[in-house]
């Protein structure tokens, strides 16, 4: 994985920032995991790992408006850095990298 | 969604939330898991509130809650500072109040600092001994046939033998006599030294060092002594441990004793006390009648290994005399019990045969008054912080103002406890330090603080800690959270319930004090009772002079010499002091007596002249006479009366000790042992006044010249004996010295209690004096009078004393009824006492309010009312 550590929750959750595109916070980002991935997302959980992808400089947040919604609340959106795309990028690369190294034999069920 | 808008999430998690979140995460993620449960709303409530629950649990995780650390250490550090300085301030601004604060903070910590002392003292006694657990003693209830049971120490000594011999629990058997008194001499010098005979296993089981001499080997031989340090230096001078070895002492003219060792003296902190040691076989050989299991000898101890060992002793051991003393004439229905001896000090109320308290009832009565007058004035300082908190109202709102949380707020106040706290702290240590030396002539100890020990380090900081604690929380909750605007137009209004708190304060210090006060008046008039009690006898204007040597075989010359000084009134030889006797027989026999029946009786041994010159009064028959040989006749007392049955006991047969007789009267019952014990069966009998080791001499006119002529003549007699006399009324008070030191301490510190209590009073009547000051002036301008002010002011105080008082009464009258509850005659519980007690508490209490008060009655009513 080279110079990027990232698992693979950070990972999913730093493509759906990628996708939400100005619309990432909080809950907007735990309902679309929830949706594509249909799995259970909580926000302890996402909380974290978005406090841990921040840190690594993978995201950069700032304050949006208060809303009556949220308690008077201010949203904090994301938004993934360059260096966080370089992230996404490299896990991808390896990935290719990785697939492209299987011996086409390894998948092939037929006589097992 | 308007609807949905209205509820909002469950107060307890968001606070949890907003307490543990990261400051930098707390509000976007308080507004995600509103949103969340906003949206869930709509599907169900009830899940709604849940799911939220949840969540929260779910964000309590590492990444979430925040460092707990001091926020900032350098804004601490400056904090801090500032804070210091503002106590500082606040301090000296206010003198008055400071002054208040630090002395009851003070005296609080200084008596009870001095209390700790005593009990600490009290709780090492005999705990030095290196085998201290592991010892045991073995005691001897003698079980009455009115189903009252005696305890004694004395044992048989072939049941210590047999510890010794058949019992493989028992590691060691020692034996130690009663204190017993010789006259040691060397060429001229000579002086009377008390001592005891103990077995050469003594010195192993015990830790008293020896100085020379080998623990093994120093009581092997039966003409060897044991002295302490004090005695070889009275005799060797300086040179003693040279000189002392080896030397030759003569005890009372009769024998002499070869030195072969000297011990370190004993320590305060042994109750078992001696300045010298003889071998116990040297007694034994002389004495045959002490290997008889009817007769009670030297005290035994003896060392187990655990405590089931020691169990398996006890059950072995209880029947031992019954079993081999069976068949005896003098055998009685005795049992052995065995008791710890380091306990024994702390313990030792034998109560029918059983432990049942002792020197720990003081100890523990001691304990909670410590506590109580440390809490009183804890509650001082809680209370006069409270109460003036109105003048910091503006300070604590301008803090709030440029952002101090209420946290810092509470540290701040946290911090001006403990400032004060430390100070009262180290004038109590001056003040212990100087009370120290007359504390201890009163508690007859000498205690010390010993600040080479880590133990007082400790509790000092632990004082300072527990104080700081108890007298900090109240005002370093309250104050912060008074309202920021109305605590900047200084017009905070504290809740009733803040009001409430103090008042019930003041209650419970009052009830406290109210509570010593008539604790001290119960014991004090319990002591007076005892000491003015018809005792059956004269007890004033009597000398006891003890006969040494073979004075008592001389009673006859001796009595006729005393009787030619003008002084003395009468004169009378007997067995011992009538009102401290125990010398009993188990062997007493008389008409109807039922066989089985076991009685341990005293037995006195007197001549004729005892019942006239103690001045005892004769309830039935005659005393005895000269002229009719009354030699086998006896006066019994009216206990032994009631004890033998006889409707009338004249002339009726008695015998015991082989000696066949009548009996001739009977005295009205006099107290023979202290007053926590009911009056035992006597038989009185003049057979052997040349037994006598104690005569009593009743004097008229001075003491002074009347006790020079008795010395003048008991030295002629006895020119190589020391004069030894006692006043039986002294020796009597004597013997109630520990409830009178009680007597004492209680009321010291029943005072120092109300004391404190009216310093925060004081404190408190002032600052309501101040608050009202324009009410005052306000009254006083349209005709108030002066007594009608002072009413209004001190009316609030009145009650709460009142209420004191009836919070006062039920306890004190429950742990007064349970101390008294000990004696076999006692005082009645008198209600005048708790009324006087109230009464007094009151008084002092309203006087405190209204010595302030009438100075704010009396101020010209311009002057408070000119700057409205």
């Amino acid at each position: 994985m080279g110079k990027y550590s990232i698992g693979e929750f950070e990972e999913v959750v730093l493509l759906t920032v990628a996708i939400l595109f100005e619309n990432a916070y909080g809950i907007s980002i735990k309902e679309e995991i929830e949706k594509r991935l249909s799995r259970k997302v909580s926000v302890g959980a996402m909380r974290t790992a978005l406090n841990r992808l921040e840190k690594k400089g993978f995201l950069i947040s700032e304050f949006g408006e208060a809303t009556a919604v949220r308690g008077g609340k201010r949203k904090r959106f994301f938004k993934v850095t360059p260096y966080g795309k370089d992230a996404l990028e490299q896990v991808m690369e390896t990935r290719k990298q990785l697939w492209d190294a299987i011996p086409s034999i390894a998948f092939d069920f037929k006589f097992a | 969604m308007s609807e949905s808008m209205n509820i909002s999430p469950p107060k307890l998690p968001l606070k949890f939330l907003k307490w543990f979140c990261n400051p930098d995460m707390v509000e976007d993620v308080e507004g995600d898991i509103s949103e969340l449960f906003s949206k869930r709303l709509k599907q169900n409530k009830l899940k709604a509130r849940l799911f939220f629950t949840l969540d929260v649990l779910l964000l309590f995780r590492p990444g979430m809650i925040r460092k707990f650390e001091p926020i900032n250490k350098i804004i601490n550090y400056a904090m801090v500072r500032n804070y210091i300085k503002i106590a500082q301030r606040n301090a000296v601004r206010y003198k008055g109040f400071t002054l208040l604060n630090l002395l009851g903070l003070v005296i609080g910590i200084a008596a009870s600092t001095l209390i700790l002392l005593w009990i600490n003292d009290e709780v090492r006694m005999d705990k030095f001994h290196t085998k201290g657990d592991k010892i045991y003693q073995l005691f001897r209830n003698m079980r009455q046939s009115g189903g009252i049971v005696n305890t004694t120490f004395t044992v048989p000594k072939p049941a210590a033998d047999m510890l010794r011999n058949e019992y493989p629990e028992v590691t060691q058997t020692t034996q130690v006599s009663w204190p017993v008194t010789f006259r040691f001499s060397l060429e001229e010098n000579g002086s009377d030294e008390v001592g005891r005979y103990v077995t050469p296993e003594f010195l192993d089981m015990f830790s008293f060092p020896l100085i020379a001499g080998d623990k093994a080997s120093v009581l092997a031989d039966l003409s060897s002594i044991v002295v302490s340090e004090t005695v070889a230096r009275k005799f060797f001078g300086k040179d003693w441990r040279e000189e002392t070895i080896g030397k030759t002492l003569r005890l009372d003219g009769t024998r002499d004793a070869k030195i072969t060792g000297i011990f370190e003296d004993i320590g305060d902190n042994s109750s078992l006390r001696f300045d010298f040691l003889l071998p116990a076989q040297e007694f034994y050989s002389r004495n045959d009648w002490v290997d008889d299991w009817g007769n009670g000898s030297f005290g035994v101890y003896f060392t187990v290994d655990n405590e089931i060992a020691a169990k398996t002793v006890a059950e072995r051991v209880l029947n031992e005399i019954k079993v081999h003393a069976a068949g005896q004439d003098n055998a009685g229905d005795e049992e052995l019990v065995i008791h710890k001896y380091q306990d024994y000090y702390l313990y030792s109320n034998w109560d029918n045969g059983v432990i049942n308290g002792g020197r720990i009832d003081y100890v523990n009565i001691m304990s909670v008054v410590a506590v109580f007058i440390l809490i009183v004035a804890c509650i001082n300082f809680m209370n006069l912080a409270t109460a003036r908190s109105g003048r910091r109202s503006k300070e604590i709102g301008l803090r709030k103002v440029m952002g101090a949380h209420k946290k810092s707020i509470s540290i701040q106040f946290y911090v001006e406890a403990f400032l004060l706290t430390s100070i009262a702290v180290v004038l109590a240590i001056g003040i212990v330090i100087v009370l120290l030396p007359y504390f201890n002539i009163l508690v007859e100890k000498s205690l010390f603080l010993d600040f080479t020990l880590l133990q007082t380090w400790v509790y000092f900081f632990g004082i300072i800690i527990v104080v700081t604690v108890l007298s900090g929380s109240y005002p370093a909750l309250l104050l912060p959270t008074f309202n920021i605007i109305q605590s900047l137009k200084g017009t905070v209004k504290q809740s009733s319930g803040a009001a409430y708190f103090r008042k019930g304060l003041v209650v419970f210090q009052f009830a406290i004090s109210t509570l010593l006060i008539i604790g001290t008046s119960v014991v004090y008039k319990q002591i007076n009772y005892i000491l003015t009690k018809d005792l059956g006898l004269d007890k004033e204007n009597l000398v006891a002079v003890s006969m040494e040597g073979d004075l008592g075989r001389r009673l006859d010359t001796y009595k006729t010499e005393l009787m030619n000084i003008p002084e003395v009134k009468a004169v009378t030889g007997s067995s011992g002091n009538p009102l401290n006797y125990g010398r009993s027989t188990s062997s007493a026999n008389w008409e109807g007596k039922s066989p089985d029946a076991g009685y341990e009786i005293n037995i006195m041994l007197t001549d004729y002249d005892f019942i006239q010159t103690m001045g005892m009064d004769m309830k039935l028959g005659r005393d005895f006479s000269n002229e009719l040989a009354d030699s086998t006749n006896f006066i019994i007392n009216e206990a032994a009366a009631e004890l033998m049955g006889f409707d009338d006991p004249l002339q009726k047969d008695l015998s015991f000790w082989g000696i066949d007789g009548n009996i001739i009267g009977v005295v009205k019952d006099f107290h023979m042992a202290d007053m926590y014990e009911p009056i035992a069966p006597l038989i009185i009998t003049c057979i052997s006044p040349g037994s006598s080791s104690v005569a009593f001499v009743r004097i008229q006119g001075s003491p002074n010249s009347a006790l020079k002529s008795i010395e003048k003549v008991t030295k002629e007699f006895n020119p190589a004996f020391d004069f030894d006399y006692q006043f039986v009324d002294e020796s009597f008070a004597e013997t109630y010295r520990a409830e009178r030191t009680l007597s004492t301490l209680a009321g010291i510190f029943a005072v120092i209690s109300i004391l404190i209590s009216c310093l925060g009073l004081f404190g408190l009547s002032a600052f309501t004096a101040e608050r009202r000051s324009l009410e005052i002036g306000v009254r006083k301008v349209h005709g108030a009078s002066v007594p009608q002010i002072l009413v209004l002011l001190s009316k609030d105080y009145s009650k709460l004393m009142l209420i004191a008082f009836i919070l006062a009464i039920p306890f004190g009258y429950y742990f007064t009824q349970k101390w008294l509850d000990d004696f076999e005659f006692r005082t009645a519980l008198d209600p005048f006492v708790f009324l006087i007690a109230g009464i007094l508490t009151f008084l002092i209490g309203v006087l405190t309010v209204s010595a302030k008060s009438y100075q704010a009655a009396t101020v010209n009513p311009t002057d408070s009312l000119k700057d409205e």
